[in-house]
This record gives C-alpha cells, structure tokens and sequence, in this order.
C-alpha cells in the first residue's frame, strides 16, 4: 500500500492542507477576546453554520467506521445520518436552537444553571468535557489507523502530524477559524467521498452489479436476503442496528441529545449572525445530511463486494480507494478523509476548552476575569486538551476487538440519554426543577455504566447471569434505558420538591405560562 | 433470570411481533408527523424579520424537502 501514492497525490494533500491552515491564521490575526474565540464574535452566516455542523459530524471515525460497519453490518448503518440526524435537526431549528441563541450562552451546560442550578450545570459539564477529551484521541486514533493503511506510515508520527495542523489554527482563530475551515472541509470531503461512490459503482458495473455481489455474499454468509441492503431490520437480527434500536434508541434520543445537546455541534450555532441564521443553518445542514450516507455508507457495500474476505471492516474503505483510485485521486480522497478528520477534532477541541473556559474557569476560579485573559486562558486549555489528546489515542491503539465506532458510540451512550432527558425537561416542562434534574442526570448516567458492565462477559460469567441484550454491542438500548430512567427520576423528584420560580423560568423555557407550576 | 431479563424480555417479544412493514408504517409516521408540524409552524418561526417575503427565505420549503427526501427514502429503501 505504501507504494501506492505518486508524487502528485502528495501535492495534492499538501495544497489542501497548507490552504486549511493558512485559512485558519489568517482568520486567527482578527480573534481579540473570548467571545471572538468561542462564539466567532457572533457573526457567521448560516451556510458556514450549516457546512460546519455536517463536517463536525462526519469526522474520520465516520469515513472509516460507517464504511467499516456497512462492510460488516449493510446498510442499516446509514440510519445514523439518516432518520438519526435530519428530524432532530429539523426539530432543534425550530424550538431549542432558537432559545440557546437568544440567552446568549456560550455553553449548554451554562443554560443548565439558568434553568436549574450550578449542580446539574457541572456534572453536565464533566461528563461531556470526559466524553469530547476521549474523543478526540479516539479521532487521532482513527486518522494514524488510515494513513497507515494508505501511506504505510508510522502511526504515532501520524498521530502527532494530525495534532500539530489541527492544532495551529484552532488555537489561533477559535470558533471562526473552526468553522471557516469546516466549510472548506465539508466540500473537498463531499467531494472526495463521491468520487469513490462512482468510482467504485462503475468498477462493479452500476447498481445492479453491486447488489448482484452482495446478494451472493448474503447467501454464502447464510445471512436473510436483503440484510445488507435494508435499513430496517428485524428486533431479533444478528446485528448492532435492530429497528428498536434504530428508532427507540438513535432517532428518539441518541440523535436529539447529539443535535441539541453536543456542545461541538450546537456552539456553532451560538456562533450565528441572528437568530434566523442560527435556525436556517439547521435546517441547511439537515438538507446535507441526505447524501451523507451514500457517499459514506455505500462505499462500504461496495469494498464487501469487491473485497469480501477482509478481516478488519475498517480497513473496507482504505482498501477500497488504495485499490481502485488512480494517481492524483488518492491525494484527493485523503485529503476528503482528513479533512473530514480536522474538521471534527476542531470543533471538540475548541468546544471542550470553550466548556474547561467558561464553565469550570470563569464559572468557579474567576468570575470577572476579562473578554481579553479568556482568550488567553482558552489557547492555554487548548493547548493542553490536544497534549490529552494525543496520550489518549495512544491508550486506544492498545484496545483490540472493538471497532472505531462502536467505541465511540458506546461512550455517547453513557449520558446521552440522561442528557436529553435533562434538556426536554429543562425546555418543555415547567414543572422540572433543580433537584430533580441533577437526581435524574446522575442516576440515569449510573445505571447506564451499570448496564454496560452487566453486559461484559466477564461479568456475567461472575455473576452466572445470561446477556441483558441479545445484540452484539448494544450501546443503543444503554440510551434507551437511561433515558428512560432519567427521565422517570427527574419526573419523581422533582413533584415531590417545591417547583422553580416563574422569574427563572419565564426566558428559558419553550413557551412558558405564568403560574403553570402553583 | 434477573427481573431486568424479564423486563428486557417482554419488550423483546412485544417489540419481535410487530411484522416490519408495520414498523416501517411506524418511522413513516414519525416523519410525515414532524412534516405536518413544520408545515402548521407560524410565518413567524420560519421567516427572517427583516425578509423580503420570498417564498424561499421561508425555512419550511427546505425544511420540508429535507423531510420529504427522509420519507422517500424509508418508503423504498
């Protein structure tokens, strides 16, 4: 595979990223304070937003593991961009995005305080700064995987290159840089991803031909027909993806809490010029969302019908192109692949150290510091948060058995589901309080952990119980549960404590009633 | 068994009964609900203050064939 890349797929990647960068400083010389760092000074316009939120989303670890899982699980994986995006993003446009927008808040934890109390806003804020810190060596992760299967090259030099380009311009321009690059990065990733689906189509005679190989793949597998094409598959399937899962699970809380709850994802949005904007890069992002999955997923059908015996499924996409892609197109895919890589890990970078900032620094340590030293204390945080990262992806080279996205997604599913059980009750029920919030929260964050570990095999072993899920890497129904736990706690302890003031509540909930909770 | 292996069970029997093309209805519905709700939405929510009155300045038009891709492709796929 190291042979495989000619000097002009090397001038290709090398312009895509010098051009990334030198956007990226050129935008960091006009960042003066921290709201200039962590909101864009509130002045991107809603196709930027819009771009930034996909590219956000679509990071390496989706390029490799969607291809990956649709390899080995078909094309159910694609729920995850399709009904597992586009309504939670529809709905957030019209009743979440607009409220954080006109509060002013930098983070969605500090909206917690304002409508419950300092409580649930820190350990809101501890469990996602855990979550977006693991990420983000989980991405590097995924970046030095991929290039050591294209380039032959070493994966910590990989590890420490994609640290080092992110790092420059994010620590220079913040949120604007972040984004103005994502829509960079949104393009030539769209861009790159497509010219493998037609590349890949075309070598397998069109649509039919690639249905036709995985048709005989299915039965030689002994799986049911259609399993690798359909998106909605049976409760009882021998796969990650169950309908329950898919709409329970993904559509009804995973993407919600993700869409509306993420601080990477929403803090664009802050970031908007109005309140309009804000709501029109939702809705421009939902409309993307659409071709996400048959750039990303069905490339992955495409390796399984070219390369079936492949041990690893997230080895199916750089296969895939390593294989099939001439000269000068490989440069240009793995430019769309680190793209899609940097535009990810800025975005958590410069939202985790916007949380570490605003909602442990200023929040506890130092009220009244300036606009100008958060700047500087946000760079610091940054700063560091990357040298995290880059000792955590080492820590994840180590794991062996899982795949990149079930890793990912089983650390989502710890407190996602309490997460969204917080943000619904804080916006559309008057009646929730702080007591009940920060009770649900971590409750239902325990109880997911708990499920999780009951789901070991060792465990279970110990224990001499049978598996809780009948699903390998049931991260879906762990949400599911929690959510449902949270929400069941919030609920209860919340009527048994005296109700929040209308005075709090009159700006932070979706259409508030006076007097509603006497 | 456990009593969270009943729970898990009863819901993994009712939820194994339903035959797919009724669970296809199921996310059917859930989108076309949601296609309804935006399209019953304010003028208000959906259009600039400050707008020129276009029909496509309102956010229901691109909103609803986001939707209306989303429903396409869970009727056929």
């Amino acid at each position: 595979m190291a042979g495989k890349l000619a000097i002009i797929d090397y001038v290709i990647l090398a312009a895509y990223l010098i051009g990334t960068v030198a956007l990226g400083l050129a935008i960091g010389r006009r960042i003066k304070t921290g709201k200039d760092f962590f909101l864009a000074g509130k002045s991107l316009p809603w196709w930027a937003v819009g771009m930034s939120l996909v590219a956000t989303d679509i990071g390496g670890t989706d390029i490799i593991g969607v291809g990956g899982a649709a390899y080995s699980h078909g094309l159910a994986v694609g729920n995850f961009e399709w009904i597992g995006c586009v309504p939670a993003m529809i709905v957030g446009a019209f009743i979440f995005i607009p409220i954080f927008w006109r509060l002013g808040i930098y983070t969605i934890p500090e909206y917690m305080e304002k409508r419950f109390n300092v409580g649930t806003r820190s350990a809101l804020a501890v469990t996602w700064l855990i979550f977006m810190a693991c990420n983000l060596g989980i991405m590097l992760f995924a970046s030095a995987k991929m290039m050591n299967v294209l380039f032959g090259w070493d994966e910590t030099a990989c590890v420490f290159l994609t640290a080092a380009l992110v790092g420059v311009y994010t620590l220079a321009g913040g949120l604007a840089a972040v984004v103005y690059t994502d829509v960079l990065q949104c393009a030539v990733m769209i861009g790159g991803c497509l010219l493998a689906l037609i590349i890949g189509i075309n070598d397998l005679g069109g649509v039919g031909g690639m249905l036709e190989s995985i048709r005989e793949i299915e039965a030689a597998k002994d799986l049911p027909e259609g399993q690798m094409t359909d998106l909605i598959l049976p409760a009882d399937a021998d796969t990650p993806f169950p309908w329950t899962g898919i709409l329970f699970g993904l559509a009804l809380i995973l993407s919600p809490a993700y869409w509306i709850g993420n601080q990477a994802i929403v803090q664009r949005s802050l970031g908007a010029k109005s309140e309009f904007a804000a709501k029109a890069s939702y809705i421009w992002g939902a409309l993307l969302k659409n071709l996400i999955p048959v750039i990303v997923a069905v490339p992955g059908l495409i390796a399984l019908a070219k390369f079936p015996e492949l041990a690893d499924g997230d080895k199916a996409f750089p296969t895939l192109v390593a294989e099939l892609f001439p000269a000068g197109l490989r440069g240009l895919f793995l430019a769309a692949f680190i793209a899609a890589l940097m535009s990810s890990v800025d975005s958590y970078l410069n939202a985790s150290a916007t949380i570490v900032t605003n909602d442990f620094y200023k929040r506890f340590f130092n009220p009244q510091a300036s606009d100008t030293r958060l700047l500087t204390v946000g760079r610091i945080v940054t700063a560091v948060l990357l040298a995290w990262a880059i000792g955590f992806a080492f820590i994840i080279a180590k794991i062996e058995g899982m795949g990149i996205y079930a890793i990912f997604q089983t650390l989502m599913a710890f407190f996602q589901g309490p997460a969204l059980a917080l943000i619904l009750t804080g916006l559309l029920w008057q009646r929730a309080n702080g007591k009940g919030a920060f009770l649900g929260f971590i409750g239902g964050v325990c109880f997911s952990i708990a499920l999780y570990a009951l789901s070991q095999e060792g465990v279970q072993k110990a224990l001499g119980m049978q598996p809780l899920f009948k699903v390998p890497a049931p991260f879906l129904f762990y949400s599911i549960w929690a959510f449902v736990v949270s929400l069941a706690l919030i609920a209860i302890v919340s009527l048994a404590t005296p109700p929040e003031s209308d005075e709090k509540l009159k700006n932070v909930v979706w259409h508030f009633k006076k007097g509603a909770t006497e | 068994m456990t009593p969270l292996h009943l729970i898990g069970e009863f819901f993994r029997n009712l939820t194994v009964a339903i035959p797919l093309g009724v669970v296809r209805l199921l996310f059917l519905a859930l989108l076309i609900g949601l296609l309804v709700w935006v399209l019953r939405l304010p003028k208000a929510e959906t259009t600039p203050p400050d707008g020129s009155g276009k029909p496509t300045e309102n956010l229901k038009l691109w909103a609803g064939l986001a939707l209306g891709a989303q429903i396409l492709i869970y009727a056929f796929v």
